[in-house]
């Protein structure tokens, strides 16, 4: 009965020894990229450290075989059961060192779980097991193992808990067998209360670990943004975090902040309405950009408005937008509007692509920070984009901060007009942007602000939409060039721009 | 023993079929394929296999052979001035110098990959850009409007040097000597542009037919670009390198076998200015060149294109009668006239009577062989913050060409998902025969480790974890390298004048390869069938 138990120990050991590695390498690839590389180094690092563990098991004295296997086998709980959380850890508070203790934790719990089976073995074969059968009960069961795990692993635990907390999981199975052995081998263990002691504290560790798993990922996320984080996620074309902190959500893409919910009304409502409400025949409208579907939500207030194009590159954003509670009583649900459709491509593919003609096109693309986004404010893509606009429509771009970054404002104005477009220029306040531009672009000049507006707003009236457009001294026109695709004027101004206000 | 077939062996030798399955999955035997364009019928045709008779005989007024930049240029013009009696042979080599391919949509230039902006003497290319859109407005002054998508997007070049990028080609850092040389040299350039020789014409133009006859300025082709250097001062190593990469870039061959006016012609001649773009652009697509032969031959119509190659032209009486072979067999045409548009030394294999016209096989040009690689990755490397990737990417010191980007042209608000890198290579150390008998010989392998060359200079050896395929294209006569003494080729001079039953149209007539000479001799041919 009892040899029974020992060789079940090893079905459960093996399970965990294999869960670590798939783990390690799973979190790597996940975290640095590359996963052929990631998974490739890390069993072999791990292979490696487990032949040197089977090594040094010869120097484990015969009486403290069994003593050995209790102690090896809370070490393997808390250095595997905590990789996962430790690792992150690490990622988010100090990057560089981030590689040296992955490899040094898949090392050690390698040569930890190298140890294991021969310890086992030799433990079995004090009971005068028949070698041959012996080797084949305990090796079986070491594959048997690997074959459930190699399987529960990406199929349900990784899904299902994630990362850390199938780590800690599997610490757990571990700590599972050392209290069992010191339960059953009392007899033979030379210290059996100190064992028992030792495989409490480390249950308790361990168990703690897994109820705050949770808490401990938003910690570290916290120490990046300062806020608590209630969603991130990477997706293929991005890191999306969603922080709250006392009521105010915000979004940060790649850790630059898209919006707060206190004051984006201010920045959605100026971007949407000075256009929308002087086309009360408009029905089809264009979204580029906006995967938050905050400027949709605007849009839709329009009655008149039968048909939202929204089109934004990352699923994973839009999916968000349309399923999170908080995130949908934010957009009210714009997302999920039958009025709406949502595609996934690349804008700028997209308007190559397609040869749709809108009444209103809004234009929120991220600001021409480098060559690749400089593009998008470009004569080639605004007479695109004129393609695509009714003939008495109107579009409106996002064009940085008017008072910060007036060469990048005043050369996207330039640029559109290059592009053959009439262009009226305005700003509003946005508390968390501070002073920020739009433009608004048509085939014909006569463009005039609206006097009134038919959907209710919080942010403009009739006195804050003549502010808009007017500009003070300190924000005139400036004399800048078009962005010439040639030489992308509008980055250089954009850093320079910036480089000039601290932020 | 390959790297490859040792690997092959040994998972053989293991009994572990798997492992070849998982070769890619560790970073070897990435899918190599070679294409060597036009040689398997250029050696037949070389070889002089005897032809069976024809199976159809088809008369017409003008047959165009090959379907390269000349030829196809020949035809544009033809079919623009309402001209429709001729068709057009495409050749072995469809699109010669300006072909592409494409790995799943993802476009790609196998040879030229830019024209520089067109100066006022090349009309014919400016007429061609504009028929395309690519000049949207002024195509007749100084400066016309380019199509910003076709000028290449900033930022154009990068220098890798001692492991960091500099911006532009021209290196700096070398020390002040270097530098005072460097402006000296381009300001000697810039003076030569605007320099008219005794019969009033600039002394370097493109094309170059138009370029002055001033003995005393011709007399700069007697000597090496290398040689004429050392004689004006210019010895900083910097200064040198890009000159010696300029030439292997245009030209295929290095400072010591260029003619010294050609490689002031590379600088001098150009001058060709855009109202929305600075000095000095180019024009470029995703795939090179190949929109402009697409547009050309989208004017020609397809049915004036014939597949099949051409083995043999003679006069028959008064006629020419052009011998081919397609997938149905060997096929005869017969002609009033027949415009020669193939590679000199493939011309001299068609045509008997070369000689007869006054064009010995001593007036071949040189022919310079070309490896030009292009890989697919799975995404874009990384770059340092401050040097973002260029259009073209060349590394100090190398004896490679560097690398340039198919996507950079694409306006996208992410980063494509995919890319291709094309990497050149212009066999110019060695003398072109034994690099052609290299290239001949030569693995897979052997022709990826010299494509990826610079590549792997930039990103290390790990960059090869991120191809997905990789295509080698083979030019082992690429073009016509101008030796010195070029412009002083009789044979050249006798065929440029042909104006009989047969004519010729070919950048080889003017001794370099650069697509407006090439599209100047297919202008001219066809000028002269219209007569």
């Amino acid at each position: 009965m009892r040899d029974r138990l020992l060789i079940l120990s090893v079905f459960v050991v093996a399970s965990c020894g294999l869960a670590y590695e798939l783990i390690a390498g799973a979190l790597a690839s996940y975290l640095l990229g590359d996963s052929v590389l990631q998974f490739s180094s890390i069993i072999g690092c791990y292979l490696f450290a487990m032949g040197v563990g089977s090594h040094l098991s010869q120097y484990v004295k015969d009486e403290r075989v069994l003593d050995t296997f209790i102690e090896i086998e809370l070490l393997v709980a808390l250095l595997g059961g905590l990789s996962a959380s430790s690792l992150f850890a690490v990622f988010a508070w100090s990057g560089e060192s981030f590689r040296l203790t992955l490899y040094a934790l898949v090392f050690l719990t390698g040569a930890m779980v190298g140890m294991e089976i021969p310890l086992v073995m030799r433990a079995l074969n004090q009971r005068q097991q028949r070698f041959a059968e012996l080797v084949s009960r305990v090796l079986t069961f070491d594959y048997l193992g690997a074959l459930a795990v190699s399987l529960l692993f990406p199929i349900v635990l990784a899904p299902r808990l994630g990362l850390a907390r199938s780590a800690l999981l599997f610490g757990l199975s571990n700590v599972a067998v050392a209290l069992w052995t010191c339960r059953v081998f009392r007899g033979e263990l030379l210290r059996p209360t100190l064992q028992y002691l030792r495989s409490l504290l480390v249950l308790l560790v361990l168990g703690g670990g897994f109820i705050a798993a949770d808490e401990l990922t938003h910690w570290n996320e916290k120490a990046i943004y300062g806020d608590d984080v209630i969603h991130a996620e990477t997706t293929p074309y991005q890191r999306l975090v969603l922080t709250r902190w006392k009521g105010d959500l915000r979004l940060y893409i790649n850790g630059n902040l898209q919006f707060s919910s206190r004051d984006e009304h201010r920045y959605h409502e100026a971007l949407v309405h000075p256009v929308l409400a002087k086309l009360p025949w408009a029905r089809r409208v264009l979204i580029l950009g906006g995967g938050d579907g905050l400027a949709a939500r605007e849009v839709l207030k329009y009655p008149n408005v039968r048909e939202v194009t929204l089109v934004d590159l990352d699923p994973a954003m839009t999916g968000l937008f349309a399923r999170s509670a908080p995130l949908v009583a934010l957009n009210g649900g714009a997302l999920r509007n039958p009025r709406l459709r949502v595609v996934n491509d690349d804008a700028a593919r997209w308007l190559e692509r397609n040869g749709d003609v809108f009444d209103a096109i809004i234009v929120d693309f991220p600001d021409p920070s480098s060559f690749a986004l400089g593009k998008l404010y470009s004569v080639p893509l605004y007479r695109l984009l004129s393609r695509h606009l009714a003939d008495n429509g109107l579009a409106v771009v996002q064009s940085t901060s008017p008072y910060h970054a007036p060469r990048s404002y005043w050369s996207i104005n330039a640029t559109l007009r290059a592009a053959g477009l009439a262009t009226t220029p305005y700003h509003a306040y946005v508390p968390s942007f501070g002073e920020w531009g739009f433009i608004i672009a048509a085939h014909r000049p006569g463009y005039t602000p609206p006097q009134a507006y038919r959907v209710p707003l919080t942010f403009l009236d009739r006195e804050a939409t003549r502010q808009m457009f007017f500009f003070p001294p300190d924000m005139r026109p400036w004399r800048v060039a078009p962005n010439q695709l040639n030489d992308q004027r509008l980055v250089h101004y954009f850093e320079q721009d910036w480089s000039q206000v601290i932020r | 023993m390959q790297r490859r077939d040792f690997l092959r062996a040994a998972a053989a030798l293991a009994g572990l079929p798997l492992l070849s399955g998982c070769r890619q999955l560790l970073g070897w035997g990435l899918p190599i394929e070679v294409l060597r364009p036009g040689m398997a019928d250029g050696h037949r045709l070389r070889d002089s296999a005897a032809l069976p008779p024809p199976r159809s005989e088809r008369r017409v007024d003008t047959v165009i052979v090959g379907s390269g930049v000349a030829g196809l240029f020949a035809g544009w013009r033809l079919a623009r001035e309402g001209y429709r009696d001729f068709v057009l042979l495409n050749g072995p080599e469809p699109d010669g110098n300006a072909a592409a391919g494409a790995f799943d949509g993802w476009r790609y230039p196998t040879g030229a990959h830019y024209l520089p902006l067109p100066s006022p003497e090349s009309g014919h290319v400016r007429e061609l850009l504009a028929e395309m859109g690519v000049i949207e407005a002024g195509g007749d002054s100084l400066r016309p409007t380019f199509d910003e998508r076709v000028l290449v997007h900033a930022p154009d070049e990068r220098l890798w040097r001692d492991g960091q990028w500099q911006d532009g080609l021209l290196p700096r850092g070398l020390g002040a000597d270097d530098d005072a040389q460097q402006r000296r040299f381009l300001l000697h350039v810039k003076q030569l542009q605007q320099q008219h020789g005794a019969d009033g014409r600039r002394v370097f133009t493109v094309p170059t037919a138009l370029a002055s006859t001033d003995p005393a300025w011709r007399a700069l082709d007697g000597q090496s670009f290398a040689a004429w250097l050392a004689a004006h001062g210019y010895t900083a190593p910097g200064l040198l390198w890009y000159l010696d990469y300029c030439c292997r870039d245009d030209y295929g061959s290095t400072l010591a076998h260029t003619s010294a006016w050609a490689g002031l012609h590379y600088f001098a001649a150009r001058g060709g200015q855009a109202a929305n773009a600075a000095d000095g652009a180019v024009l470029t697509w995703p795939d090179g060149l190949n929109p402009l032969l697409r547009h050309m031959r989208v004017r020609i119509g397809a049915e004036r294109q014939l597949p099949g190659a051409a083995w043999r032209i003679q006069m028959q009486g008064r006629q020419v009668q052009v011998d081919y072979v397609d997938a149905g067999g060997a096929q005869r045409l017969l002609a009033r006239r027949v415009i020669v548009a193939t590679p000199l030394h493939v011309a001299w294999h068609l045509l008997p009577q070369l000689a007869g016209l006054g064009f010995s096989r001593a007036h071949l040009p040189p022919r310079a062989p070309w490896l030009v690689g292009n890989v697919l990755l799975d995404r874009f490397p990384k770059e340092p913050a401050t040097s973002p990737l260029a259009w073209d990417n060349v590394v100090y010191g190398s004896a490679s060409l560097g690398y340039v980007v198919a996507t950079h042209q694409l306006i996208r608000a992410a980063l494509p998902e995919r890319t291709v890198f094309t990497t050149y290579h212009a066999l110019a150390a060695d003398d072109p025969a034994t690099a052609r008998q290299w290239l001949a010989g030569a693995s897979a392998d052997e022709l990826f480790g010299q494509a990826m060359q610079d590549l792997y200079t930039v990103y290390g050896a790990r960059l090869r974890r991120q191809l997905l395929a990789a295509r080698l294209t083979v030019r082992a006569h690429a073009m016509a390298s101008p030796q010195p003494g070029f412009l002083a080729n009789a044979g050249l001079a006798a065929l440029r004048a042909a104006d009989g039953p047969i004519l010729f149209a070919h950048a080889d007539l003017s001794g370099l390869s650069l697509f407006e000479e090439a599209a100047w001799w297919g202008d001219v041919a066809a000028r002269r069938v219209l007569g």
